[in-house]
């Protein structure tokens, strides 16, 4: 035995960025992109077909989320249940989902079943029918679910902060009422999917094993959709944030606080961008925050709190998240404005510094490790009209911001006056 | 197929490694065999509680989570009611520093009375979270006291009473630890890129001096067999009615085990699963339905759930559940959805092994049951389920006797 070890920390070594795989990319022949990651070393697939087809596009609530939800509830070929029969019997995973800006679905599968995943992904993609009676049990079903989720203090935060910051007449913002959940009809799923769900506007982002016939298939399946040739209007919706910038929602028998404090920002395009990421990090973006050492570790106060900054076509938006003791919601507001002060004022020491680029260093390996990974690193940039370059000069501020810079963008971007602060909790 | 080596230290750590050179990462998985079911009854939620104190610095390491950082790991754990799970990742060129933080922590903890009474006040915050500030949060917490009346699965893992937590004193925690945080009481898995002879060297060099601990040993009362239908009805403010049903069943390494596996992915397994597409789609008796099993090392249970549509008879949504689960009888039907489950089972585990901690994980876990090797063989376990199979374990699990049922009643008037 070797009792004379010394117990301290070993030799620390530089995290070094890996090269990120380059995407291959070709088009189909009716001009869809594709992109092809090969990474991993299992035989399986990741499949995804995104469309500019999210809620900014949607002229009345609930309609891109339910569009996309009913792409698998029946088409020309196949019924809702031989659909997912089918998918479940060939051991697929269907995740469908529409976000602010795109919505699409992904697929996950192992390799040998790829032609008859295409086949069902092109029944589902481009030949929905909308049958009605789906359509009413879903909406039915998804009335259940709001009602239960309306109960939850930390939904009824951010749908708030969401309508405080892009506005009550954004879809970016405006907040879902009962009512809506009966004004959606198999026409306007029609016409929504028509006009969005077309060649023109899709992306295809393969990753995976990537075998020699994979672009064959692809082409066989899916290059030959039409576009219909829908001229669609640019929106004319405009961001516009609130004048009030507190709001509480009073939620009678909770024993927690939701707190959501954050504004609207810049997004991923901006130089800037860069800088708030790792601005972000030493606020409140893993678990040796500022904001978690104070009120979790220091102060007992909550189980967990969080910042994040996230991008969106139009905007970018940061929000600080938290659920508190009821007793305990002034004093952690009170200390989220303290620790943005301190960030404004006094500059971040090199200790700290040095656990926030190799902590953040280490991230960036989790962000490109293994095919599923991948793709979504590589969607989140591409979406911007950005390639790994992006990447590669977040590695680059990581290893170079200097605690001055931090002061000038917390200043810039962290102004106390210009944050929304939403409270749902009981009185 | 996963491969993998395993080796124990003369203190009785058992470590395995699998290496996988494709990720500039590795993963550590330290499993200790403790759980929510040692507890003391008056004292439950103190392995729980632990975990968290874990994290509060140790001998020689006053903070657990900065140098971590300092070297681009990341870091997590949880408890159940079996084990105490502690996973990091760490890029491999500092792979040494992840040795010396979890050996440090495994050979003393720094008992300090101030991170335990931040930690009791972060654990009742978890517990309000989870439990109190959700719609339909405590029906779990009323599930388990009603389905096992002297095992203490009978407990939640987080506590039955926060009382527990809120008198936890140092003297508890410090026994609790040198009675099952030990090299002997512990699986250490490494995956990713690492081979063979670093990961032994370096388990030599931090865990190797770490001595063996006597362990508490284990005596748990066994849950007598329920011999009559159990029945609670509670009524709250919610915005609709839930129906929750369990049923008792056999220990993980059962011989049923994967042919009741087998009955929940029938019933729940996706979109096409028979509770679903018969309660949720035909009937519309549910807007949500869910089944699963708990894989608890002793005898565990298989959980339903489901939340009602509005206007609907709990009594008729509890007997159509029971319809559908009689259905699953009948042969001629049920062929063709054996082969769709197992499929499916094929492709989730194959998808749950491209991740190195999922694998970490599992070889632990694997290992603590004594088989490691199910890493390869739960595919073919599934597969072999015979229709025989289901048909007898039905008619010894799902009946009337072994099952308790909540109705969890709203009150909510709706216009």
């Amino acid at each position: 035995m070797m009792n004379n070890l010394q117990r301290i920390q070993p030799p620390v070594y530089p995290v070094e960025q890996v090269v990120i795989p380059e995407a291959k990319s070709f088009r189909l022949n009716n001009s869809v992109p594709v992109y092809m990651i090969e990474s991993g070393t299992e035989d399986i697939m990741r499949l995804e077909f995104t469309f500019r087809a999210g809620q900014v596009k949607e002229y009345l609530p609930l309609l891109a989320s339910t569009c996309n939800m009913m792409l698998s509830e029946g088409s020309q070929n196949y019924s809702s249940e031989e659909l997912n029969k089918s998918l479940d019997f060939y051991g697929v995973f269907l995740n469908q989902s529409a976000e602010k800006d795109s919505a699409g679905i992904v697929l996950f599968f192992l390799n040998k079943h790829i032609e008859k995943v295409l086949e069902l992904s092109r029944e589902i993609l481009f030949r929905p029918v909308f049958p009605e009676p789906e359509l009413n049990s879903l909406m039915k079903k998804r009335l259940r679910w709001y009602m239960v989720n309306r109960e939850k203090v930390q939904n009824l935060a951010i749908d708030q902060f969401f309508e405080s910051l892009f506005g009550k007449n954004h879809p970016y913002g405006y907040q879902i009422l009962e009512k809506d959940f009966e004004n959606i009809t198999p026409s306007l799923l029609t016409d929504f999917h028509s006009k969005y769900y077309t060649p023109e506007n899709m992306a295809v982002i393969i990753s995976g094993k990537i075998h020699n016939k994979t672009a064959e298939f692809l082409n066989s399946y899916l290059g030959n959709i039409g576009s219909k040739e829908i001229n669609n209007e640019a929106s004319v919706n405009f961001i516009k944030g609130d004048k009030l910038k507190k709001v509480h929602i009073n939620k009678t028998g909770t024993v927690q606080t939701a707190i959501r404090i954050g504004s609207a920002t810049i997004n991923k395009q901006h130089p800037d961008y860069l800088g708030l990421k790792v601005l972000n990090s030493i606020l409140g973006g893993y678990f040796g925050s500022r904001l978690m050492k104070n009120i979790r570790e220091e102060k007992g106060y909550t189980y967990g709190i969080s910042s994040s900054i996230s991008s969106l076509d139009l905007a970018g938006y940061k929000v600080i998240s938290t659920e508190v003791g009821r007793q305990n919601c002034q004093k952690t507001i009170d200390e989220i404005y303290r620790e943005i002060m301190l960030l404004q004022n006094v500059p971040v020491k090199e200790e700290e510094m040095a656990v926030i680029r190799n902590y953040m260093s280490g991230e960036m390996l989790r962000m490109f490790d293994g095919p599923f990974a991948l793709a979504e690193s590589f969607k989140s940039t591409w979406e911007f009209g950005l390639d790994n370059n992006y990447y590669y000069r977040l590695a680059e501020k990581i290893r170079t911001i200097e605690p001055d810079e931090i002061i000038e963008l917390t200043k810039t971007y962290y102004n106390i006056d210009d944050l929304y602060e939403i409270t749902v909790g009981s009185e | 197929m996963i491969n993998y080596k395993r080796f124990t230290l003369e203190n009785g750590l058992r470590v395995l490694i699998h290496e996988d050179k494709s990720t500039p990462l590795i993963a550590m998985n330290i499993l200790y065999d403790v759980g929510s079911r040692d507890e003391d009854p008056g004292m439950t939620g103190l392995a729980h509680l632990f975990e968290h104190l874990m994290f509060g610095g140790s001998l020689n390491v006053p903070d657990y989570d900065t140098p971590l950082q300092l070297v681009g790991g990341e870091n997590n754990a949880f408890t159940n009611n079996d084990i105490t799970n502690y996973y990091l990742t760490i890029p491999s060129v500092n792979i040494e520093t992840g040795f010396w933080l979890e050996s440090d922590r495994m050979l003393e903890l720094d008992f300090s009375q101030k991170n335990l009474d931040t930690q009791r006040n972060v654990v009742i915050e978890e517990f309000k979270q989870r439990y109190l500030n959700q719609p339909y949060g405590d029906a779990i917490l009323k599930l388990r006291p009603l389905a096992y009346k002297v095992h203490p699965y009978r407990w939640p893992t987080i506590g039955m009473d926060m009382d527990h937590i809120k008198n936890t004193d140092i003297e508890h925690v410090r026994s609790f630890f040198f009675s099952h945080y030990a090299p002997n009481n512990a699986i250490l898995a490494l995956t990713g890129n690492i081979g063979y002879d670093l990961a032994l060297k370096l388990s030599q060099k931090w865990f190797g001096p770490i001595e063996e601990r006597a362990i508490q040993s284990r005596k748990l009362p066994a849950e007598p067999e329920q011999t009559q239908e159990r029945v609670l009805t509670i009524e709250q403010d919610v915005p609709s009615t839930a129906l929750y049903k369990v049923w008792h069943i056999g220990p993980r390494k059962s011989k049923d085990f994967y042919t009741l596996d087998l009955i929940t992915d029938l019933l729940a397994g996706g979109e096409s699963g028979r509770l679903h597409t018969k309660l949720v789609r035909d009937k519309k008796l549910f807007s949500e339905i869910n089944a699963y099993l708990t894989a608890d090392i002793d005898p565990g249970l298989i959980i339903f759930q489901g939340k009602l549509m509005k206007g609907v008879d709990i009594q008729h949504a509890n007997d159509s559940v029971n319809e559908v689960i009689k259905g699953l009888q009948n042969e001629s039907e049920i062929k063709d959805e054996m082969e769709k489950v197992k499929n499916k089972f094929e492709s989730s585990t194959v998808f749950s092994n491209t991740s190195i901690l999922n694998k970490a994980a599992n070889l632990s876990f694997f290992e603590l049951l004594g088989n490691p090797g199910l890493i390869n063989n739960e595919v073919e376990a599934y597969r072999n389920v015979s229709y025989e199979m289901v048909i007898e374990a039905l008619r010894k699990y799902f009946i009337p006797s072994n099952c308790s049922t909540i109705n969890y009643i709203s009150t909510r008037k709706e216009k």
